[in-house]
């Protein structure tokens, strides 16, 4: 007893150590400059939903509800909602006190414009279908009516794909692509030299959630302590690693295997791995044979071993998971994943010859990126062993996104889905509602999904998920290879970084 | 003279008319709706067709043509879909960044190059000669992305003497300027220095065997003021006819070498065009380099005429 006692005690008192250790380290000041492999298209958060822009902006602007660390909405501009009993009207009260960058104090106005700009500009205006009407009803209260009830509508107003960002009314006013770029994030906007960088600094006069206890996703309680953080495109990885090494940027986006072990033995830098980052998606397209044959694509599905081909896309930074959703999201599920990388070939055959397959040709799309073109060459020679003919076809992206989204001219296509399975249930099925990504309406997929939407009760959303991922393996209807990440490279003195969809700027300092 | 700046200018304008015929025609040779191309999956027809319209594409094939040609006469290149902003103003406003880069680069093969291939010619066969074209057949054998990148490795991340990538404007930073483009543009000189090296060496020797040069050994004249004086003017016009060659394909470096070093100049410019389907960003910066190349040439055959009294542009 005393012996745990007085371990107990040692133990609490490293702890205290460790944690004041950590608490005086925190410094403000200082520079940090992150390399990242593309130019953001825009900074107009809500006119674009490319990942560069998101690195960019979600420093800047904010959200009436953002997703926390396990992508739930939680409060962040709003301090809350009232949703009504029929669930179609929504009362968000506003908090007081915010600042934009320009000074002038957040209220009812600015968040009524900035959603009215959105529903006739935002890049996702899916996300906003829903709303009948906007109005502020106080000034600092905005509610919301829905044409029909919509169990995702605070989803939606979270996603941060193309963010539903709160601007000052005067710049919601707007056309897109024309406004100054002022928000309420804990950084300001600075300047921005096309090609070269976006510089930011910290915006003193920022107001963090008072509900929030911590750095929490996207919300949460943001401070942040770096002078300046400016974002540099380098699209070439050798450059931004001569970059990082040679100490002209702090931190790299994005490096490549080889590069993240050898700088993980050198004291001057981190590693830090974003796992998940996205999930490799394997398409049939249902619009031509043969993958408009059940048995054609269980034959497939039953053949591949995604252990080869996850380990050889990404080597040393992926995950063999069934879910169509990450690890730790609310309703992930192992639903219909006896099915899942089964490698099994006597079953592959047997199937096989149940089809209409008869050795012909098949297609496989594929963009230029190393790891999507190592997905369908794996493929192609794990095939062969069954008797499907792969021809493989190569070329970028433009292309290859133009060719997958009709219904000729292709078999297989393979590339990642990020932002869906973060977003949730609804993103992940929404590429298969009306036949969008195999070409070719699957009813049940539609019904599910019309459901999902309707359906508030959570345990019934969920079973409708699972229901949603048994079919995607009953019917192979795609199929998931498996969970890939990103290895991400930081100087040492950078302390505090915790990986998250975006290089969070907020939360971390240089040591000096 | 006026009578040779009308035929080239002609021949240049017939030139443009081909170049900005074939920028045009790019639109029509990706296969599907270009509108759609710009837009991703989600896009709705209603988002289609606005693009659409934005661009022109839903009007007849030669109403296209004669708007294309005529916002080009009147120096409107259109706007750029990606970049929200006139295609010319994107253009102008990264033309100082890649003509800087560009002239240092030529700069320093024109000051490498033409006295590497003096020497060579004037220590024919000797030890200089073999050296020097050597080393010019191995900087002429060096892919400059290879050479950009080994150089970073030995100068930024070893040395730590000059920065890996960026750019910093002339009249901002006049050193910063210098200590970013040293290592580009000396990646882009020291490929084409062999070129104009070998050149030089050529025609410095064709020269110094003609009969004026062993009047002028005969006279007693020095050896230096004989290379100098006599043989270097007279072999200029291969090395001029050279260096306008070379000039145009530092141009055509820079859109490597622009991504390497992350230069935000015309060739990263049309490289970002290309991946996102951008065509009047592809369509302007096409003809916008065609125009450069041509005025280069121009430049090149004005000065033959200052370098050799002899040759009459008329």
């Amino acid at each position: 007893m005393k012996k745990h006692s007085i371990l107990g005690q040692a133990l609490a008192a490293t702890m205290l150590l460790s944690m004041q250790a950590g608490a005086s380290a925190q410094q403000k000041g200082g520079d940090v400059v992150i390399g990242i492999s593309q130019a953001p298209p825009s900074l107009d958060a809500q006119i674009t939903s490319a990942q560069a822009s998101r690195n960019v902006t979600l420093h800047i602007f904010e959200t009436l509800y953002a997703r926390d660390e396990n992508a739930k909405p939680v409060p962040e501009l709003a301090e809350g909602v009232t949703i009504s009993p029929d669930g179609k009207t929504y009362v968000f009260p506003i908090r007081k006190g915010v600042k934009f960058h320009n000074g002038k104090e957040l209220d009812a106005n600015d968040v009524v414009a900035s959603l009215e700009r959105y529903r006739k500009i935002g890049a996702s205006l899916a996300l906003v279908s829903a709303i009948d009407s906007i109005k502020a009803t106080g000034p600092h209260e905005v509610t919301i009516t829905l044409k029909q009830v919509q169990a995702t509508f605070l989803d939606n107003l979270s996603s941060p794909r193309a963010p539903l960002a709160i601007y000052p009314a005067s710049e919601a006013a707007k056309e897109a692509g024309k406004i100054e770029i002022i928000g309420t994030g804990p950084y300001k906007f600075v300047e921005y030299k096309p090609d070269s960088h976006v510089k930011l600094a910290r915006f003193d006069g920022y107001v963090p959630n008072p509900n929030g206890t911590g750095r929490d996703g996207f919300a949460g309680k943001k401070e942040a302590f770096l002078d300046t953080v400016t974002f540099r495109f380098m699209p070439e990885g050798g450059a931004r690693t001569a970059a990082l090494e040679s100490g002209q940027i702090q931190f790299n986006e994005t490096a490549d295997g080889p590069t993240a072990k050898r700088l993980g033995s050198d004291p001057r830098f981190a590693i830090h791995k974003v796992v998940p980052f996205g999930l490799q998606v394997i398409k049939f397209n249902h619009a031509e044979a043969p993958g408009n044959d059940k048995n054609f694509r269980l034959a497939v599905q039953a053949a591949l071993n995604m252990d080869d081909i996850m380990s050889i896309a990404y080597s040393d930074i992926n995950q063999i998971d069934p879910s169509w959703l990450y690890p730790g999201a609310p309703f992930y599920s192992t639903a219909g994943s006896a099915k899942y990388n089964k490698a099994d070939l006597a079953e592959a055959k047997a199937l096989l010859a149940k089809s209409s397959y008869k050795g012909g040709k098949t297609t496989f799309i594929v963009d230029n990126l190393r790891a999507n073109v190592d997905t369908a060459t794996v493929l192609q020679e794990r095939l062969k062993e069954i008797g499907i003919n792969v021809d493989i076809s190569i070329a970028d992206w433009p292309t290859v996104s133009k060719i997958g989204f009709t219904p000729q001219g292709w078999t297989f296509w393979t590339h990642g889905f990020g932002i869906e399975p973060f977003e949730g249930p609804a993103s992940v099925m929404a590429p298969w509602v009306n036949g969008l990504s195999q070409q070719a309406k699957d009813p049940v997929i539609d019904e599910l999904a019309a459901a999902l939407g309707s359906e508030m009760d959570e345990a019934k959303r969920k079973a409708l998920f699972d229901r949603f991922q048994t079919h995607m393996y009953d019917n192979a209807v795609a199929m998931k290879a498996g969970n890939y990440g990103v290895f991400q490279i930081s100087t040492a003195k950078l302390k505090n970084f915790k990986p998250y969809r975006i290089p969070r700027m907020w939360g971390v300092w240089l040591e000096r | 003279m006026a009578s040779f700046m009308i035929r080239r200018i002609a021949s240049a304008i017939l030139v443009l008319a081909l170049v900005s015929l074939m920028s045009f025609a790019l639109i029509w040779l990706v296969p599907g709706d270009t509108a759609a191309a710009f837009l991703d999956a989600s896009a709705t027809p209603e988002q289609v067709a606005a693009l659409r319209t934005a661009l022109g594409l839903d009007k007849a094939l030669p109403l296209q043509m004669a708007e294309w040609y005529g916002r080009v006469l009147s120096g409107d290149l259109g706007q750029s879909v990606l970049l929200n902003r006139s295609v010319a103003g994107a253009l102008l406003e990264r033309l100082p960044v890649t003509l800087s880069l560009a002239s240092f680069a030529l700069a320093i093969a024109i000051a490498l190059g033409v006295p590497a291939g003096v020497a060579a010619a004037v220590f024919h066969n000797r030890w200089p000669d073999q050296l020097f074209m050597t080393t010019a057949l191995l900087g002429l054998s060096v892919p400059d992305f290879w050479l950009g990148l080994v150089m970073v490795l030995v100068f930024a991340v070893s040395l730590g003497w000059l920065p890996s990538g960026g750019f910093t404007a002339f009249g901002s930073d006049p050193l910063g300027w210098l200590k970013t483009v040293i290592l580009p543009a000396s990646t882009l000189g020291l490929v084409q220095v062999g070129f104009i090296a070998r050149m030089a060496r050529a025609s410095m020797l064709e020269t110094l065997n003609q009969d004026f040069v062993r009047t002028a050994n005969a006279k007693g004249l020095s050896r230096v003021y004989i290379v100098l004086r006599h043989g270097l003017p007279n072999a200029m016009i291969p090395i001029l006819t050279v260096i306008g060659i070379v000039a145009g394909a530092l141009l055509g470096g820079t859109v490597i070498i622009e991504q390497v070093f992350s230069i935000p100049g015309i060739g990263r410019l049309i490289v970002g065009a290309i991946a996102s389907r951008d065509f009047p960003v592809l369509q302007g910066g096409l003809l916008f380099l065609a125009v450069v190349y041509l005025l280069i040439n121009l430049i090149v055959d004005l000065l033959y005429a200052v370098v050799d009294p002899r040759v009459r542009l008329s």
